[in-house]
Order: C-alpha cells, then structure tokens, then sequence
C-alpha cells in the first residue's frame, strides 16, 4: 500500500553539513600532518648534518694539529740552516779578514783558525815589520798574543803568533757595546 | 520548554567536538613540541655550520702557512733529508779545489730531532779565493753542512793545503718515526 505519489528520496549519513565539515577537518588534517612531517624529516636532516659536521671538525682539528707541528719543524729545521749558513759566511769573513790583515812583506807558511783563536806561522824581514804591520792588528781583534821568534836561513826571522780571545772578555765586551 | 535536536546534529555535533578535539591536541601535544625541537636544532646546527666555516677558514690559512713555507724552504727540507753522499760532494766540490778527499769519521751526535756527523776533508787549493768560494758553495749544496774549526792552512810550494773538519747534518729517523706513531 503507497502513502506518498513520490518516490522517495535516498537518505545519505553524509549530509552537506558532514561533508562540509568533513573537507575542511581533512584538509586540516593533512596539512597537519604535512607540517608534522615535514619537520621531522628536516630535524633528522639537521642532526645528520650535526653529525657530520661533528666528524669533519675532528678530522680538520687533527689535520690543524699534524700541519701545526710540521710547520714547528720546518721553522725549526730553517733556523738550524739559517745559523749554520750564517757560521759558514761569518766563518768565510773571518778568513778573508785574516788574509786581507797579512802585509805584503811578511810571508805566511801556515795558519791554525780555532775556536778561540789563531796561530800562525811564518817570515818577516824584521821584528818592527812584524811588530807594527801584523801584531798591531792582532791585538786589537785578541786579548791574548804571544810571538816568538827565530833565525830564518836568508837573514829573515821566522815567527809563531799565537792569539787568543778570552770568552768572559767577548761576551763583557758585547754586552758593554750594546749598554 | 523544550528544545528538540535531531539525531543528525547530534552526530554532527559529535564528529565536530572530536576532530576539534584531535586537531587541537595533535596541534599542542605533537606539533607545537616538534616545531620547537625543530626550531632548536635549526639554531644549533646553524652554529656548529658557523664554527665548522671558521674551523675551514683557520684550516685552510694554516694549509697556505704551510704550503708557503715548504715552497720557501724546499731547498733546505730536501737537504736535511738527503743523506750524505761522500762521492757526490767530492764531485761537486772538486773544482774549487786542486785535489779534495773527503772521509767520514764515526762521531754522530743526536741534537733536538737532528742528527749530526762529522766529516774530515784535506784539500789543495792554489788561492784563498778558491776557499771562501767552496764557503758560498756549501751553503747551496745538497746538504746542510758547517765548517767546523780547527781549520788548518799549510803553504806547500805553490799549493796551500787545507784540512777541515765539517758538520753534516741530517733528521734524525727514529725520533720523528716515533713522533709521528705517539700522535
């Protein structure tokens, strides 16, 4: 038996007012979840950086660590070269000196450079020749000189000068120059 | 009076509270501590990237400090490494003389990482020059070497004959071998 002439309408439980509500709760919820994700995935992607960035500091600091001592080295191994070149040009000075100090008239036979002093042997016509021309100037560069002398076979005198530098002397001497 | 809701609003009603529920409690309890932790490690790494750039700054200035001085002292780094070579010096060395012999005496001493040993040379020479030029020359050979004294001049006839003794040094393996194992 029909009461209505209509057929009747099909009830949905999704009205518009749930379908509504519906979208705009997904739509928030996505984006909820959207925002969640996306932090954890950079919050992971920042602690794999800090990790890293953890392992390259320490492997920079080792390698800060090797380069600083290799650099002490080298600086060490130029100051001991630079010292021993500057022994080797002083030293070369010194006997350029020593030469350039010998008169003409006197004749050198042979010469002993120390640590402390000189010896040296040879001719001179005549003890003033050597006296003012050699022995003057050795004594103003050494505390201590000592000569002796003996008949060459031409008439000359054969000589021994031997000089010293007093170390306690040198070092009051530098330190009263630079006073 | 009576107020009359339908079931409809009800589940309406129903299904609002618990979203608005779930979507504010997602937002307080999971959300907002994220997005705070997240904030955090922002702050952090951007320090740590900061100190890693002054770490490669301070890394790469002490790289050029280093490059600068083995390219400055290459000459002298190769020759401390070099070991002594009695034949190449007298080689070497031979034309500032009239005749040089070179011979290696046993007497090493180990100084500060260096190693040293003395080398005693007798030698000819027509002129002083032909020394003080040996003296230069020495200073650019292969090795790093010292003139030590006593250093004996002799007149013989037209010759002078010159003996010497000389300090080679050179690094001292062992030390540096361990050095480089303890670090």
């Amino acid at each position: 038996m029909k009461y209505s002439y209509i057929t009747p309408r099909r009830k949905s439980i999704l009205t518009k007012e749930i379908q509504l509500l519906l979208t705009f709760f997904t739509i928030t919820i996505v984006m909820l979840f959207v925002t969640y994700f996306f932090l954890v995935i950079k919050d992971y992607n920042y602690i794999e950086n800090m990790n890293e960035i953890a392992v390259s500091r320490l492997d920079l600091e080792s390698n800060i660590k090797t380069m600083k001592s290799e650099i002490t080295f080298i600086e060490k191994k130029n100051l001991l070269a630079q010292k021993i070149y500057t022994k080797n040009t002083v030293l070369k000075d010194s006997i350029t000196n020593l030469f350039d100090l010998v008169p003409q008239r006197i004749t050198l036979s042979e010469a002993k450079l120390l640590e402390n002093g000189l010896i040296l042997y040879g001719v001179t016509p005549n003890k003033d020749v050597y006296n003012f021309m050699l022995q003057a100037p050795l004594r103003s560069i050494f505390h201590r000189t000592y000569s002796s002398f003996y008949p060459a076979e031409n008439g000359w005198l054969r000589f021994v000068s031997t000089n010293y530098v007093d170390e306690e002397l040198r070092l009051s001497e530098e330190v009263y120059s630079e006073d | 009076m009576k107020i009359r809701i339908s079931r409809q609003h009800i589940y309406l009603l129903s299904m609002l509270s618990f979203l608005l529920v779930f979507v504010l409690l997602f937002s307080f309890l999971v959300l907002i501590p994220k997005g705070k932790e997240y904030r955090e490690d922002r702050v952090e790494y951007k320090k740590e990237a900061r100190e890693l750039r002054r770490y490669q700054n301070f890394h790469n200035e002490i790289e050029e400090k280093l490059k600068t001085l083995q390219a400055e002292n290459r000459h002298i780094i190769t020759a401390f490494d070099t070991a002594f070579n009695q034949e190449r010096f007298e080689k070497q060395h031979r034309n500032y003389f009239s005749s040089l012999t070179v011979s290696r005496l046993l007497n090493t001493s180990v100084e500060d990482g260096f190693v040293s040993y003395e080398v005693n040379t007798t030698s000819e020479i027509s002129s002083p020059k032909s020394f003080y030029d040996f003296l230069d020359a020495v200073n650019k050979s292969d090795w790093i070497i010292a003139v030590e004294f006593p250093i004996n001049f002799k007149r013989d006839n037209e010759m002078i004959k010159s003996s010497f003794t000389m300090k080679v040094y050179g690094l001292n393996k062992e030390t540096n071998t361990t050095k480089k194992v303890v670090e």
